[in-house]
Parts: structure tokens; sequence; C-alpha cells
């Protein structure tokens, strides 16, 4: 970066503007562990500072990339081609939570957990819960879509983004979208926005619906002798008629990593697991949670458990939170995809998978949101071995195949940014990209905002 | 080879960013560097050679507590605070580190008649500073522009408690009692009540006479050398003297012979068996006196009037690093009943971090307050411990925001309701 830019920056945003070595190193990474150095990283406090800093940015060419926690699994807040860091850690202010209208204006950077706290405080809920909640942010989930277990009943953050506020790549400030449950004037901007991993606008405060907090939750485990069992118990639920808030499959593979770290006494036989959540109303609840218990045993279900204290809950969640924390165990290095095939397909993917793992010699580890068919596929590499390594990445390319080949999608939540750009057009289609490409020139015809993400070449979008 | 060692620690990093949700620092700084995934970043870039600036890195690594609280809530098991120790100590070889911190280490804490004649000239010079009379005791405040704003020390007294004890007093026993720098020097009283309470248990004890500091200033200001010097003179002694048990009343020393002497002296180095000895002997103050059964003689403790006014404060080392948070509330229920209550935000950090509080006052001094503040907003009118760092911050702190809270080492209500019994406390 040219000196005269830095210096305008520095005019701007004065302390805020830190160019030393150490700073630029502490902004390089996200979860992917890759580094990409940025030139600066600012730390702006209002909407007005971000347009300021995009239209320096337009004036003297350089990249700005948002960057909320830096929690991101595909690389979305990596600076690939240099340039600043926009930081959003300094606007993390609650606006307001209007308890009548139900909903919550907030600036991005608020922390996921700090806004569902203080919804739950008023007895209102906001539902997305990405597991990174604790520490990922507003800005970075709406940018990323993201989502977590309650999905399957309640959605995943695009549900509950009302209207945003963002700076376009031009440096104008729009605003989309409304503070009510219903709108149709014009196209949905504020869609457009969701899920764009910071490449067309800056999110500079949200407006985020919620939803009155449920009565009740009755939690149950249930074991399986096999992945086929559990996906006809997953089907029998829906069958039923019950929107569980949570239907997470472990399977044997995820299992084993547990026992090993953390052993949960299992019945004798057990191939799968799925842990199940329902919430509502006091007297429903309990009415709901038989249906599911029947259903899972007239699928041939092993033993089931159930608890509704928090206690009691904590302890049947043990399983799958032993999970993540177990998978460092079983080797250095995971390989980390979030696949989504239909419901209907999920036990022909989980053979899939097992199949592949022996094909490959390669340690496969599932475990995931059997709710809405998104699998998290981890395969245990030790990063040292170049073979292993490869047959890893031949692994992930047919994995991708597959999943699309069934009708699915090659990330539910993690989103596209460096890591899984080479496979975009093989899910979106040379049209897609086309299509995706021309929009992204007319938010951000200069190629401000991000660059380097999503797209493998971005020349056909400055035109 | 050294590095390769420290880097294997570091690669356990998967910058997850679950470290952010704990941080001490974090809510100060607001920025990335604050926490333990950037200051693993910035030293995994000094250790490939990316960032040469050693100062630099020093300066990150050294804007930490060290308080522990990344490491514990960290799911991948980072070893932050051994990271942190380390690279601190690679940064200042080649760096240096400040001739008077040297000084300070070798010359000062490890000698206790040094550190007796600093403690009088210092007593002498606070006569220059104004008072502040507070609950836990006088306090002196720094005038404004001298250092640092608002800064208030404890008045230092004529006399360390081991210069009060007799000649002849508690110089060898089964049972060695650690006072630590500050309960002899700055609160003698502490010594003191640590001292009578542990005899109490009817076991023999000596007091450890001639200790050094432990070595723990030193080692997290990246010193290893005087760390080494401090750490390995108490270890030569304390095997010499062969105790069955060796008791700490402030957990930051407690920390230094549980866990960090296993650093420094690494396996095969001459005094790691003598370290070896004195880990296993070591063991908190509220734990003696639980094993001991030196609770089970106290009468039932008043019930009544002072429901929930006195509240433990966790400090890091002692509850979080060692887990020792149990015991210390058991002697205080069983000490002072239902007086004792769980105070808000007992385990957040006090904010004094050693080397911290000295370089970063200002910062230290928030920190510190806000814990006061949510205690004394909860209806906590007296905030015991267990570490003498703590013990110094939160006394300041009390000084600077509410002179009535008392700030205490659990010790001191043991010995208050051990002579309250009627029991003879004093000479045997
Ligand atoms: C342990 C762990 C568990 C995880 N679990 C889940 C999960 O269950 N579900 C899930 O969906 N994800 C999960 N993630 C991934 C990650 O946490 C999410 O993608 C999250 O939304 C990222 O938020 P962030 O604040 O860290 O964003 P960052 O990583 O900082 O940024 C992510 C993207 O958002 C952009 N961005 C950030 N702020 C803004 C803004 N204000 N305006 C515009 N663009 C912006 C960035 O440029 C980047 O492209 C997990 C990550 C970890 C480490
Ligand atoms: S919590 Fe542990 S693994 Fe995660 S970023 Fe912090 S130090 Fe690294
Ligand atoms: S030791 Fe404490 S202050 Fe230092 S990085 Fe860890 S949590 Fe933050």
């Amino acid at each position: 970066m040219d000196s005269n830019a830095l210096s305008s920056l520095g005019n701007l945003f004065g302390e805020r503007l830190r160019t030393s070595l150490e700073t630029r190193i502490a902004y390089s990474f996200d979860a992917t562990r890759k580094v990409h150095l940025p030139d600066a990283v600012v730390f702006p406090e209002t909407a007005g500072e971000v347009r300021d800093a995009v239209l320096l940015a337009n004036r003297h060419r350089f990249p700005i990339v948002p960057r909320g926690a830096g929690s991101g699994f595909s690389g979305g807040a990596l600076p690939v081609r240099g340039g600043v860091v926009l930081s959003t850690e300094r606007m993390d202010r609650i606006l307001s939570i209007d308890t009548e209208n139900l909903y919550a204006v907030v600036e991005p950077g608020v922390v996921t957990e700090t806004l569902k706290e203080e919804a739950r405080k008023r007895g209102l809920f906001y539902p997305p819960d990405p597991a990174s909640l604790k520490f990922s942010t507003i800005g970075g989930n709406i940018a990323e879509g993201s989502g977590g277990m309650c999905a399957v009943k309640y959605g995943v953050t695009r549900d509950y983004v009302l209207g945003l506020d963002a700076v376009l790549g031009t440096g104008e400030l729009v605003r989309t979208g409304v503070s009510t449950a219903k709108g149709v004037v014009g196209y949905d901007l504020t869609r457009m926005l969701v899920g764009s991993e910071g490449t067309l606008g800056i999110v500079t405060r949200a407006t985020l619906r919620l939803v009155p907090y449920p009565e009740a939750t009755v939690t149950l485990l249930a074991f399986f002798p096999g992945n086929r069992n559990a996906a006809a118990a997953v089907n029998g639920i829906v069958e039923a008629r019950v929107t569980p808030s949570a239907m997470e499959l472990m399977d044997r593979t995820a299992i084993d990593c547990v026992q090993a770290v953390t052993p949960v006494s299992l019945p004798e036989g057990t191939g799968s697991a799925l842990l199940l959540e329902v919430d509502g109303p006091g007297d429903a609840v309990g009415r709901e949670a038989g249906r599911v218990e029947e259903a899972c045993r007239s699928r041939g279900a092993l033993e089931v458990r159930r608890a509704s204290s928090v206690s009691g809950r904590e302890e049947l969640w043990k399983l799958r939170r032993s999970i993540s924390p177990g998978l460092l165990r079983i080797a250095p290095v995971k390989i980390n995809e979030d696949i989504v095939v239909p419901r209907s397909r999920l036990a022909d993917m989980l053979d899939f998978l097992s199949g592949l793992a022996d094909r490959k010699n390669v340690r496969i580890i599932n475990f995931g949101h059997a709710g809405d068919g998104n699998i998290h596929v981890n395969l245990m590499i030790s990063g040292v071995d170049a073979a292993e390594t490869a047959r890893a990445e031949e692994a992930v390319e047919e994995i991708f195949r597959t999943t699309v080949e069934m009708g699915g999608t090659i990330s539910g939540e993690h989103g596209v940014g460096i890591s899984k750009a080479p496979f975009l057009e093989m899910e979106v289609g040379p049209l897609g990209v086309s299509v995706m490409k021309r929009l992204k020139g007319c938010f951000d015809p200069n190629g401000i905002l991000n660059p380097g993400k999503i797209f493998l070449d971005e020349a056909a979008v400055r035109g | 080879m050294k590095d390769e060692e420290l880097r294997r620690l570091t690669a356990l990093c998967a910058r997850c960013g679950t470290c952010r949700t704990v941080c001490t620092l974090y809510p100060e700084r607001k920025a990335e560097i604050a926490v333990a995934r950037g200051k693993v970043a910035v030293l995994d870039a000094a250790l490939t050679g990316e960032d040469e600036d050693a100062r630099g890195v020093q300066e990150a690594l050294t804007d930490c507590l060290l308080c522990g609280r990344c490491e514990r809530a960290c799911p991948n098991q980072v070893l932050v605070e051994e990271i942190l120790m380390k690279g601190r100590a690679d940064m200042a070889e080649k760096v240096g580190v400040p001739a008077w911190k040297t000084i300070l280490f070798q010359g000062v804490m490890r000698s206790p008649a040094v550190k007796g004649a600093a403690r009088r000239a210092a007593a002498a010079g606070q006569r220059l500073l104004t008072p502040v009379p507070t609950e836990s005791g006088l306090h002196y405040r720094f005038p404004a522009g001298f250092g640092t704003a608002g800064r208030t020390v404890p008045r230092l007294p004529a006399k360390g408690f081991l210069d009060t004890l007799g000649r002849g007093e508690a110089v060898s026993g089964e049972v060695m009692l650690f006072v630590g720098c500050v309960f002899d020097h700055v609160y003698p009283q502490v010594g003191r009540a640590a001292y009578e309470t542990v005899k109490a248990s009817g076991k023999p004890v000596a007091v450890f006479r001639d200790a050094p500091c432990c070595g723990l200033p030193a080692m997290v200001s990246g010193d290893r050398r005087s760390a080494m010097m401090c750490a390995g003179e108490n270890l030569r002694r304390i095997r010499e003297a062969a105790p069955r048990a060796v008791v700490f009343p402030c957990g930051s020393c407690l920390l230094m012979f549980r866990r960090n002497v296993f650093s420094l002296f690494p396996e095969g180095h001459p005094l790691r068996e003598d370290a070896s000895f004195v880990a296993e002997r070591s063991v908190d103050y509220a734990s003696f006196l639980l094993s001991e059964g030196v609770l089970d003689r106290l009468p039932d403790p008043p019930a009544g009037e002072k429901t929930g006014e006195i509240g433990y404060h966790d400090p890091c080392h002692l509850s979080g690093t060692l887990g020792r948070g149990p015991q210390a509330r058991e002697v205080l229920s069983r000490t002072v009943g239902p007086a004792f209550a769980e105070m808000e935000g007992a385990d957040l950090c006090c904010g004094y971090g050693g080397t911290f509080n000295a370089r970063e006052y200002p910062t230290s001094a928030r920190i510190g307050e806000r814990k006061i503040a949510l205690a004394a907003r909860g209806g906590t009118k007296v905030i015991s411990t267990a570490c003498s760092g703590c013990v110094l911050q939160m006394r300041d702190m009390a000084a600077r925001l509410d002179p009535s809270l008392r700030v205490v080492h659990i010790a001191e209500l043991v010995f208050q309701a051990i002579s309250g019994a009627g029991r003879s406390p004093g000479r045997r």
C-alpha cells in the first residue's frame, strides 16, 4: 500500500489505525489457520468511518477485508490480496431490543451469545446457534449465513435478518429491508447481502427478528444398531409431525472418537446415535417427546434416554459435545467439510462416506445436523504424509461430486471463501457464476471488498 | 532445538477463537493481539523468522496477565502460559532483561537480608505520601503525576513477620511454612496468622527462614536465569530440610513449586529430582488445614447477623490452574459459617498479573476496580482470598474505590476464629 493511502487512513482513524507487524500478524488468520498479512488494520466505531474508509480505498485502490471474530472456516476474513483488515470489534453495541415488535437492532461486532443472552433476559429468543456463538459476531454470521443445530426447527441467520445498513463497495451507505414481519418492496437486497461473505457490502447495523423464548425443553438420546435405523427414525419423527429443535446424528466413527476421550455408557451393539430435543409450551413438550421416543423405538432403537432438567439434559449432550475436542486426539490435521444432502439421502451419504474411507485409506469421522441433512465430514490426517494428504484431497473432491449428484450442496454453513472457490462452478454452473460476478460488479465495481473470495478469478468481475 | 519444542506447543493452537471469550485483557483492548490466539500467532511468526523485531514480539507477549483463563478454556489444551513464559524468555535472550530487573531479581529478591533492608528504606520513604485509612489498614496514595496516578500502597511495617519470631522459634519440624515475600515483609499479620493456624495442627512447624523469592516474578519477566537461581536455591534448601509437607499461604508461590519448576528444570536437569521432591510435598494452605483437621476443633461458627457478607476471590492459579477453589470455600464455611457466600464475579481475575500491574497500571486498575465494584454491588463487605498478588491488588482497589471494603487472607479469618474460641494461639 502506498504511503499516501496509509497517511490518509491515519488521518481518519488516528490510533485506531495499526500498522505494527505484530498487530498485522494478529489479523492475518482465521480458523482455517491459513495466513495472509494485511498492510494495516483499522478499528472503526461508526458507519461513517466505515464509509470513509471504503471511499478512500476507491481513491487509492486498496482492498478492504471486513473481519468479525476471525472464526470462519473458509478463509473469508483473510486478506489474500493484502490491503486493510477492517475489524468490527469496536462496533459491538446492542442498540435496542423492541419487546413489543420483537426485533433487535445491533452493530455488527456484537458477539452472537451476547445478543442471545440479552434477548433471553427479556423472555425472547434469537435462535441462530452456530457452535461458535460464544465468540463469532453477528456481522460474521450474516456474511456467512451461519446456522447451527436448531436450524431444523428455527432456521438459520438468514431467516432472522429483517434489514441491514451496509456500506457497498462504492462507499455508498444503503439501508435495506424492514423492521416489520413482512415487506416486499423491490428486490430483496437484504438477502442478497446475507451470505455474501463481505464481498458486496460491509454490514454496519442489523435489524434482527426475535421470537418468544420456548417455555420448556426435553432432550432425548437414542441409540441405534446402525445409520439406516437412525435415518429411518428421523423420517419417522417428521411423519409423526414433530419438529425437534435439534436432531444430531453421530455415526459409529464419531462415537468411537468420543469413547476414546470421555467414555459414555452405551448399549451393546450401538452403531449410531441421535440426540434430539423438543421445545415449546410445557404441556405440549412432554407429548411431543413421547412421540419422538415412539418413533425411535419403532425404528429399532436399542435404548432411548430422556431428560428435562438442566443437569440431566447436559449429561445427554455430553456425547455430542465431546466430539470436536475428541477429534484432535485422533490426528493433528482435520479437513472439515460441511455438506448437505436431502434428508432422504442421509443414509446413502453415510454409506458412501464409509466406503470412501476404506477405499482411500483415510479416517473419516461424520456427525451432523440430521434434521437438515447437514453432515460434518472430518478427514483426519497427519499433515506430514504427502501421499495421505493427496488421497484426502481426492476424497474431498469425490465427496463434493457425490453431494451435488444427490441434489445437495457442498457447504451448508461455512461458506465458499477461498476454501471452496475451486468447487463453486461444480455446484452453481457457469451461468450461475457469471450472474454472481455481474452482481458483484454492480455492488463493488472497483473490486475493493474482500477480493479473491468466492470466485477463482475476478477478471470478469471488474469488466 | 529449544525453538522446536516451543513450536510443538504452539502448533496445537487451532486459531478457533475460544480464548477470546474468557480473556481478562480482551475487553480492555478489543484487539486480537490481546488474546492467546493473537499472541501465539505472533510468537509463531517470531519462531519462523517472519517477525525479527524481538522487542515488538516481547511487547506483544508481555501485554498479558498470565491469568491462564485462556488455557483453561482452550478446547485444544494449548499450554498458553508455558508458551508465553518460554516466548518471553526467548525474546529476553535476544534483547536482554533490563538491568534494574536483574538487580531486583538477583540482588534483592534472592537475599532475605537485602529484602528486609529494602522494606525498611521504602517504609521510611512512605512518610512523604498521603495517608488513606482503609478497613484493611493504612494505605498511602502516590501524588498525581508521580508514576501512576491514584495508586495506593500499603504502609510497610517496621518489622517483617520473620523478624518477630523468636530466635529458636519454629526452626525445625516436619511441616514447613513457605511464607513468601509479601506475607513476610508487606503483610506480616498474614504471615503470623498462617503460622499460628498451621501450628494449630499440633505438628511441629518450621518457618522457612532464609527463603529467597520463589522466582515467579523473574520467570514471568522472561528472566529464566534469575528464576532458576531463586527457585533452585529454594529447592535445594527445602530438600535439605526434608519436610513432610510444605504449606503455601500464597497461591502464586505454590504454582511455582507445583508446576513451573518442571519447566525450569526439565527432565535430565540436576535439580529435577529436587523439584519433584518439593512438588509432591507442596500444598495450599486450605488443603493443609482440612487434611490436618485443624478446623474440626473449632466450635460451630456463629450463626447469624452477618449472613453472606464475606466472599471468596478465586486467585487465578490457585483456583483455576491448581483447582483448589473448593478447599478454600470449605475452610471458609467451617470458619465463618453463613457469613460466607459466593460473591459476584468470584472467579474473575483481579487484574494484578504481577509485572503487568507495574507496566500497565491504568489497565490493571480498571480490571481490578470492575471486579471490586461487582462484588460490592452484590453485597459483599469482606473479600477473602489466598494469594499475595490478589491481596495487594484488591487492597489497592478498595483504597481507591471503597475504603470500607475489607480484603483479607483466609488465614486471618481462621486465626481470628481460633483466637476467639479461647484457644491460646500464641506460644507453645
Ligand atoms: C469452533 C468453531 C465452530 C464453528 N461452528 C459453526 C457452526 O456450527 N455453524 C456455522 O455456520 N459456522 C460455524 N463456524 C464458522 C464461523 O464461526 C462462522 O462462519 C461465523 O459466522 C464467523 O463469524 P466471525 O465473526 O468469526 O466472522 P469472520 O471469520 O471474521 O468473517 C467471516 C466472513 O464474514 C465477513 N464479515 C465479517 N463481518 C462482516 C461485516 N460486518 N460485514 C460484512 N462482512 C463481514 C468476513 O469478511 C468474512 O468473509 C465455527 C467456527 C469455529 C472456529
Ligand atoms: S482457544 Fe486454544 S486453540 Fe483456540 S485459538 Fe485460543 S489458544 Fe488457540
Ligand atoms: S493469560 Fe489471561 S490475559 Fe493473558 S491471554 Fe490468557 S486470558 Fe488473556
